[in-house]
């Protein structure tokens, strides 16, 4: 027996020599929903839209119906459109309209190519900035001022407090924090340092070193890479990662950079309902082959549930992997709400990866509460 | 000019809950243009795609062999956040492949709803009780909290809960 079925249906009219509208729906287990979308043919930019519910679920669905109108004047040909509506009219409104537009305007482009007799009409992509995406040989920096600070809050706190998963803005674009205010952050409230983890993003050498100098404040360098078994958080590797690479592969560069390896909330999972609900118990996913190729796993993170963390520790502590603790933070209240305590030196991010190794450290509830540890 | 529609799409996706260990999704995409089918088997508890078949019956658009063979790549990976991400990685975003990897992402959301469905299916019809029972669903989960409308800041659905991140 089927347990879900979506059916969506569009049709295109041409309504005049410069107009496409597109009647959609979209009906399952869960919503019904119906749009009227006017497209311009020649430029491709949504220039109405009426939307209706004909099911939904909680009391507050309804009022998803005005939010429809920031989607008027986007063009269903600019790049990244469709995470553009998503991120508009699905997180602020409702997702099911969202999906059933990006519908409506993908089948008006198939239309509107057929218009134009099979040529689909092109909007220059815009022209990417680097952003710093580059890789320079590594400097040696003193590290003396910076080492005893740390040294001395390391015994007052019995050890070194660093938020290994920070994510700052532009390197990482869905992130808000600046890497400035970020670190003024972690000074006021009290860590001891921050471990830069853009996305598929490295991080200058020199810049980094300047930072440090600049805010006499421990700044580590990694890179959060996306592999066809999740988020791993990499330390030590230079060369940079563009795009999805398989784990097997990471693993291997990894390795020859003599760096380390973590899962990053490998147990992250969906918002109406989680792994319980799937069977998943701890000891099926200790059977995982990623817990054979990384070397550490996190089992705090702020932007998974409770839960999920308590998951990963039980796994880790099953696979006999050690635990870390970052913050995932995004903007800048989320740095150090969650970070790992190491029982050593840390001053740079040689003995970063060696403290890794040893396994001296312990995931620690900096700044939020929770009752797991 | 008349009524008439130039263009239509059909679409439809369907999730089959075989057993214990295992789920069937598929997706039948039928438009003026192309007329193709995608479906997968996908392996609890992991949400593993275990098997992906494309079939692609009638198309004014180019698709190679190699392009619906490349689709394929997804298998191993895993139903979660991040998924179009990765299966654009893997599989590639040829201009060709776009509708195909558009009909796995759906049947991959489809399992998902499957699932959300029986979250949703229990809440009480009660709005006082059903209130208490979305406010204690954001409770637990902290990304449910701004997902959407329903969840944003100012809705009584949230109303007393602390934001997630302070």
């Amino acid at each position: 027996m089927l347990t879900f079925m979506r059916n969506k249906v569009v049709g295109i009219e041409r309504r005049d020599e410069d107009t496409l509208q597109a009647y959609g729906v979209l009906e399952d287990d869960i919503y019904a929903v119906e749009l009227d979308v006017s497209i311009g043919l020649s430029d491709m930019v949504i220039r109405s839209i009426e939307g209706r519910f004909k099911r939904w679920t909680t009391p507050e669905c309804p009022k998803a119906i005005p939010v429809l109108q920031q989607a008027v004047g986007f063009c269903a040909l600019e790049e990244g459109f469709s995470q553009k509506v998503h991120k508009s009219i699905g997180r602020k409104g409702c997702r099911h309209f969202a999906n059933l537009l990006v519908e409506c305007c993908a089948t008006a482009e198939q239309a509107a190519n057929l218009i134009r007799g099979g040529k689909p009409k092109k909007i220059p992509a815009e022209s990417k900035s680097s952003g710093g995406r580059t890789q320079k040989k590594a400097e040696r920096h003193s590290e003396k001022s910076l080492g005893k600070k740390t040294e001395a809050h390391a015994e007052d706190r019995g050890g070194v407090l660093i938020d290994l998963h920070v994510h700052t803005y532009p390197a990482s674009p869905c992130s808000v924090a600046r890497v400035e205010d970020v670190i003024l952050e972690a000074k006021r409230i009290g860590l001891d340092g921050v471990c830069l983890t853009d996305h598929n993003y490295i991080w200058d050498k020199a810049r980094v070193d300047e930072l440090r100098r600049k805010h006499d404040f421990l700044i580590l360098r990694g890179n959060e890479i996306t592999t066809d078994q999740g988020d791993m958080l990499v330390f030590g590797l230079e060369r940079p990662i563009q795009g999805i690479i398989k784990l097997d592969e990471l693993r291997i560069l990894v390795s020859e950079a003599e760096g380390f390896i973590i899962a990053a909330h490998p147990f992250r999972g969906f918002l109406l309902f989680g792994s319980g609900q799937l069977g998943l118990t701890p000891e099926k996913a200790m059977e995982r082959p990623l817990f054979k190729k990384v070397e550490g796993v996190e089992v705090l993170n702020s932007k998974v549930t409770e839960k999920e963390n308590r998951f990963a520790a039980e796994v880790a502590k099953g696979t006999g992997l050690a635990g870390t603790g970052g913050s995932d933070a995004h903007q800048v209240s989320d740095v150090g709400l969650y970070a790992t305590r190491f029982f050593s030196k840390i001053r740079n991010e040689k003995e970063l990866i060696d403290a890794l190794r040893g396994g001296r450290y312990e995931a620690v509830a900096f700044k939020k509460q929770t009752d797991m540890l | 000019m008349p009524h008439v529609l130039f263009f239509s799409r059909n679409r439809s996706t369907s999730v089959e809950h075989i057993d214990e260990s295992s789920v069937k999704a598929c997706c039948r995409l039928q438009d003026s243009l192309m007329d193709a089918f995608v479906e997968i088997l996908v392996k609890l508890p992991d949400l593993e795609l275990a098997e992906v078949r494309p079939e692609v019956y009638r198309s004014d658009r180019a698709i190679l062999p190699d392009a619906i063979e490349s689709l394929r790549k997804a298998i191993g990976i895993r139903i979660g956040p991040g998924l179009v991400k990765i299966m654009k990685g893997l599989v590639g975003d040829r201009e060709n492949l776009g509708e195909l990897l558009n009909m796995l992402d759906e049947c991959c959301q489809g399992v998902i709803l499957s699932f959300t469905k029986d979250a949703l299916a229990k809440a009480p019809e009660d709005r006082r009780k059903a209130k208490e029972y979305y406010a204690q669903l954001v409770k637990e989960n902290v990304r449910l909290y701004d997902s959407c409308i329903a969840f944003a800041p100012d809705s009584p659905l949230v109303e007393g809960i602390k934001p997630p991140v302070t």
